[in-house]
């Protein structure tokens, strides 16, 4: 161990309660992290990467524990620490921040008394409040917030989830550590967001030379920020080295997978799909305004969530509806579904008006249309058989159930699960293989529209892409045109054949997938393009060509 | 079927599930094992427990205090499942109605529901019997309109809740009829707690009807606990054997059900069973 070493993790095991799926949750994991240095900890969910920054600062569920193995920080092994030494690292020496900054903030206290509480509970003697109030201030402006007076007196939920991670991050620098573990810190946030929290990360740590732990599953996170690299796979690492190293020359072939299944990563080389002729389904002039009473003697807060939005797809086309949190995408899908009524509009689909439809006749043209939702495990009954989700539709439309039940069989087989699976429920089934069973739900219906909902955000990046690649054979063979709602830009790239690209419930650009990340036209869509991770060495599809027309 | 199981495997659950089993078969075999009218008079007056031929003793006119719990049973039980059954149905109608609804809907229901709730219930429920005669079929109905407002308004609570899950969207974009999406896919995933609050209120109306009768107003044909209790406060003192009894088993039997619908809350809920 050299001085530079701030943080080296030797041999740990943690052991799971008897039971689990195996007995360790990380096994031999060994890491350092030096002075000044940004090491990035790449795996799929499950594969320990968060037990292994939590269990620094001991921070494990019950009935698990550092089975064997030293954690020295400092030179200091804490793995044995007792639990008053423990207090004083946490939020003193070795901060940490969560991937969601909601949940990690007391609701009821205002922000600049929970950045001001982690100072106080560190500083011994107690400063006075001048002292903390200016620190507070100090920090708030530090991490680049406008007008830190106002917001250390905000609420977490008047702010953005911008704005909340950064508070998260101003508390965890508030005595000024020596090592900052960020847990999927940018997960939950839109893309340009995550490139401004990042950006901020990586000038806090230069500044004060921290050492950095972050926990990311994104390897365009990965190429963008981290200086070395650590991969994990089912609790044990399976390579390690400079970002260079790793990313541009991988050894190990789950790395090499992991890589190659990062979004975008693939170039666009795609056979001309021949997509013509009249839209299929036409949506003309949607409005949608949401109304949230906000007290007696507050006026009603208005929220436009889609304005004036028209959108044809014609047979068999996909395409792509971008946007971030908030730009009315969702809602824009529902509205089509008729899962929510629109204000004014109408949507043109098979020779009638979708949205004058009631009653039995609504029924019978939802049969038509499809959607996959973004979150799995929210989207199948827990009471459900998955065999009866699969064959509800066709029976509901008066297949024998017998039929529909064999139907269903043949569909699970085709999505890639056993026939058997038919005789389960959904919780016996991992994140990606719940999305197979909800796309093959949709397609039970025969549908020539498939709404996809953030179908595959839920999805670590390998099983986004089998997802996807799924996707692309089932349009081919049941001749389905797609709604594809993403705020993923490298996601609608590996699919689209079209890219509309949506902000503050506005259309603000579409076109050819190429054409958008070839030349976009607005200022916004560059911004998303500027904002994907990574983008420098998994350079999008569009960018490679246009590097390639250029040469 | 492996509901049952892991029911069969939840320990309190089960123990509730004893003693209603022994509370049902008492009320049962009542006939049987005390084949007279428990309103006889078959001993001397104030008998204590064991004395001979009664196990719990005579009251002051020399009435079986072991043949009134046995034969109240019957009226406790029945009062207890058929009123909550009652409420049920409202309740969970009106709830389910209000919840999946909403809006204008929503408004006129839950209004009803107020109007309820503000009235006090107990006294709702003695106004109702003294008005309408103290027959069983109108405690059971004064006990059932008094229940049903907690259960309407859980009910409304988890229709909102599952009305925008995206299993329930999912199904309404599969075609299922409202009716399906509503009894099919909400009601099961609602319907713990609902089963929850279900059996308390089975508990709380065996207290209702105790707590009238106890002040004369149940059944005069139908020996009941609370009746028991009514009529022994004045010689508490001398006899509380003629009390002690009777509330015994009002506390046992509220108990047990109360057991018995925990234990169904974690049975039916699947992660919650597939963690034991």
């Amino acid at each position: 161990m050299t001085d530079k070493t701030l943080l080296a993790i030797e041999n740990v095991s943690i052991s799971l309660p008897p039971g689990a799926d195996r007995p360790f949750a990380i096994e031999d994991v060994s890491l350092t992290v030096n002075r000044n240095e940004i090491v990035c900890l790449v795996g799929e969910s499950g594969s320990g990467k968060s037990m292994t920054a939590h269990a620094i600062l001991r921070l494990l569920p019950e009935r698990t524990g550092v089975a064997q193995g030293s954690i020295s920080f400092n030179g200091n092994d804490i793995a044995k620490a007792d639990e008053p030494t423990m207090r004083k690292l946490r939020g003193g020496a070795i901060s940490m921040i969560f991937q969601e900054p909601l949940s990690a903030l007391n609701p009821l206290a205002r922000v600049g008394q929970q950045i001001a509480e982690s100072i106080i509970t560190h500083t011994k003697p107690a400063p006075s409040r001048e002292a903390v109030d200016a620190r507070v201030q100090e920090l708030i402006r530090d991490v680049g917030l406008p007008d830190p007076v106002a917001l250390a007196r905000s609420f977490p939920f008047q702010l953005s989830g911008g704005q909340r991670q950064r508070i998260m991050i101003a508390m965890a620098m508030a005595n000024n550590p020596a090592l900052l573990l960020a847990d999927e810190p940018t997960t939950a946030l839109d893309v340009t967001t995550q490139k401004q929290i990042l950006a901020l990360v990586k000038k806090l740590q230069s500044e004060r030379g921290m050492g950095v732990l972050l926990i990311t599953h994104d390897f365009g996170v990965v190429a963008d920020v981290a200086d070395r690299v650590v991969v994990m796979r089912n609790g044990r690492v399976v390579e390690q080295g400079t970002v260079d190293e790793v990313l541009r020359n991988p050894k190990d072939d789950y790395t090499k997978s992991l890589i190659a299944a990062v979004p975008g990563a693939r170039s666009l080389t795609r056979a001309d799909r021949k997509i013509t002729g009249e839209p299929l389904l036409d949506a003309v002039g949607l409005n949608k305004t949401f109304i949230t009473k906000q007290g007696m003697f507050l006026p009603p807060r208005r929220t436009d969530a889609v304005q004036n939005i028209s959108l044809g797809l014609k047979a068999r086309e996909t395409v792509a509806i971008v946007g971030e949190s908030g730009s009315g995408k969702s809602t824009l899908g529902r509205l089509i579904m008729r899962l929510i009524e629109p204000d004014t509009g109408s949507v043109h689909f098979s020779g009638a008006d979708l949205l004058a439809q009631r009653g039995e006749k609504l029924r019978q043209m939802r049969r038509k249309i499809q959607i996959v939702f973004q979150d799995p495990f929210a989207a199948l009954d827990p009471r459900q058989k998955v065999g009866d989700a699969i064959a509800g539709g066709p029976i509901a439309y008066g297949t024998p159930s017998k039929e529909a039940m064999a139907d269903a069989k043949r569909l699970l087989a085709r999505v890639g699960l056993q026939e058997s699976a038919a005789n389960r429920y959904p919780h016996e089934f991992s994140g990606g293989q719940r999305q197979r069973i909800c796309i093959a739900r949709a397609l039970a219906l025969k549908p020539s529209v498939l709404v996809a909902d953030e179908a595959v955000s839920a999805l670590d990046v390998s099983v986004q892409a089998q997802v996807l690649q799924l996707l692309a054979e089932l349009r081919e063979e049941m001749n389905l045109a797609m709604i594809f709602i993403t705020h993923d830009l490298r996601v609608a790239a590996e699919i689209a054949d079209r890219i509309v690209v949506m902000r503050r419930g506005e259309i603000v650009e579409q076109g050819e997938t190429q054409k958008i990340f070839q030349n976009p036209s607005d200022a916004y869509t560059r911004a998303l393009l500027d904002a994907i991770p990574g983008r420098a060495m998994f350079a999008g599809p569009g960018a490679r060509q246009a590097e390639a027309a250029s040469a | 079927m492996s509901t049952l199981k892991s029911f069969l495997r939840h320990p309190t659950g089960m123990i509730g599930l004893l003693v209603l089993l022994a509370v049902v078969l008492l009320a049962v075999s009542a006939p049987w094992l005390f084949p007279d009218d428990p309103w006889d008079m078959v001993g001397a007056p104030f008998q204590p427990p064991l004395s001979e031929g009664l196990w719990l003793g005579s009251d002051m006119l020399g009435r079986d205090v072991a043949a009134g719990i046995a034969h109240g049973a019957r009226i406790s039980l029945i009062i207890g499942v058929i009123s909550t059954l009652t409420a049920l149905i409202i309740g969970v109608t009106i709830g389910a109605i209000a919840g999946y609804f909403g809006g204008k809907v929503d408004e006129v229901m839950m209004r009803i529901t107020e109007l309820f709730q503000t009235i006090p219930g107990f006294i709702l429920a003695i106004l109702l019997v003294a008005t309408l005669g103290p027959k069983i079929s109108n405690v059971i109905f004064a006990i059932g309109i008094v229940s049903w407002p907690p259960l309407a308004r859980l009910t409304r609570a988890e229709f909102m809740r599952l009305r925008g899950r995206e299993f329930v969207q999912a199904a309404v974009c599969q075609g299922q009829r409202p009716l399906t999406v509503v009894l099919r896919r909400i009601l099961p995933n609602a319907i713990s707690p609902i089963i929850v609050t279900g059996s308390l209120a089975v508990a709380s109306a065996i207290l209702i009807e105790s707590a009238l009768s106890f002040m004369g107003l149940g059944d005069p044909n139908l020996m009941s606990w609370g009746f028991m209790i009514g009529a022994a406060r004045t010689v508490i003192r001398q006899a509380w054997w003629m009390s002690v009894f009777p509330g015994l088993a009002i506390l046992l039997t509220v108990l047990a059900i109360n057991l018995v619908g925990e234990g169904l809350n974690d049975t039916l809920n699947p992660r919650i069973s597939r963690k034991r």
